[in-house]
């Protein structure tokens, strides 16, 4: 692995676990390799979609395949890209457990010059026995102004100017 | 809060009789997550989703989380089945599919939603998102819920 793709890694879990949405579900995002991330995100009674069962609504597993194939893809590029997603498809294959936390996995399966190709899949206990599956494409577009890149130096300049003292306890 | 089958059935009666789809969205503990509203107007439900922090995806345009887009529309699709067909319990979702259109920038979204089809077990529902214009969506959507 070489040295920007270990600064990456951090960066990344900081856009996606402490920004907006991302924030708001409280997942953390457990592993990063290039073309593939994985992510956990504990059960939380706010995003109870059924209330009789207590099941998770759906909505959440589009958020967390969503994210995970798209920090995936994320990882197949250099910082000035952006890849806004094009399209999702998803299969429930079966409710979540609740009050069990879920497990989410993203891999790129096709990369070419303009599309990236992902697919996604969620499960509680068993990896081979997953309660939803995704196929996801994002789209390349060039820029500069709304990269990550440039979303995670915001965050850490502020990350850093909210908690100096933070920051000088990680230090020592 | 909803304790049993019956008193869920009671909810759903009600919102019909008073032609109000926001209570169903009430008692979903998701819809208040993402902030999702709905209301009668014309002949149809128009559902919203007012701008809030917590509902953004990338922090430097600022734009809607597509997740949060994806997740409103499988909700709105959700109470359109339980306000327009006859169903006494939650429908259960099968499948669903999203074309992002444009980004979702950072104000209220609307959407309206369209059983396709209805059959003894499954049903099909389409819905769309904009923001500015129906005529410009961001987002169109279809999925499939289980009913019985």
């Amino acid at each position: 692995m070489n040295l920007k793709f270990a600064i990456f890694k951090p960066m990344l879990k900081l856009a996606m676990e402490r920004t907006g949405h991302g924030a708001a579900l409280g997942f953390e995002i457990t592993r990063v390799e290039k073309g593939e991330v994985e992510l956990l995100f504990p059960y939380q009674a706010e995003v109870v979609g059924n209330p009789l069962t207590g099941v998770i609504h759906g909505g959440v597993i589009v958020s967390l395949l969503d994210t995970c194939c798209g920090s995936a893809a994320i990882t197949m590029l250099d910082s000035r890209v952006v890849t806004p997603t094009m399209d999702l498809r998803l299969d429930y294959m079966q409710a979540a457990e609740p009050f069990q936390p879920v497990y989410v996995s993203a891999k790129v399966y096709k990369h070419t010059a303009n599309v990236i190709f992902c697919r996604g899949s969620a499960w509680q206990d068993d990896r081979d026995n997953p309660i939803a599956h995704c196929v996801a494409t994002f789209m390349k577009v060039e820029t500069s102004s709304i990269s990550l890149g440039s979303v995670m130096a915001r965050q850490i300049k502020r990350f850093f100017q909210s908690k100096p003292t933070h920051l000088i306890r990680e230090d020592e | 809060m909803i304790e049993s089958p019956a008193s869920l059935q009671t909810k759903i009666a009600d919102a019909r009789a008073l032609r109000n789809p926001q209570q169903l969205l009430d008692f979903i503990p998701y819809a208040a997550f993402i902030g999702a509203k709905a209301e009668v107007k014309g002949s149809g439900i128009i559902y919203r989703l007012d701008k809030r922090p917590s509902n953004i995806g990338n922090p430097s345009l600022p734009a809607i989380h597509g997740g949060v887009i994806g997740g409103f529309l499988e909700l709105s699709a959700s109470v359109e089945i339980l306000y327009t067909a006859k169903v006494q319990a939650l429908p259960r979702v099968v499948d669903f599919s999203i074309d992002y259109l444009r980004p979702g920038r950072y104000k209220a979204i609307y959407a309206s939603c369209e059983v396709l089809r209805q059959g003894r077990k499954l049903i099909n529902v389409s819905a769309l998102a904009w923001q500015d214009d129906q005529s410009t969506p961001i987002a169109t959507a279809r999925c499939h819920f289980l009913i019985s």
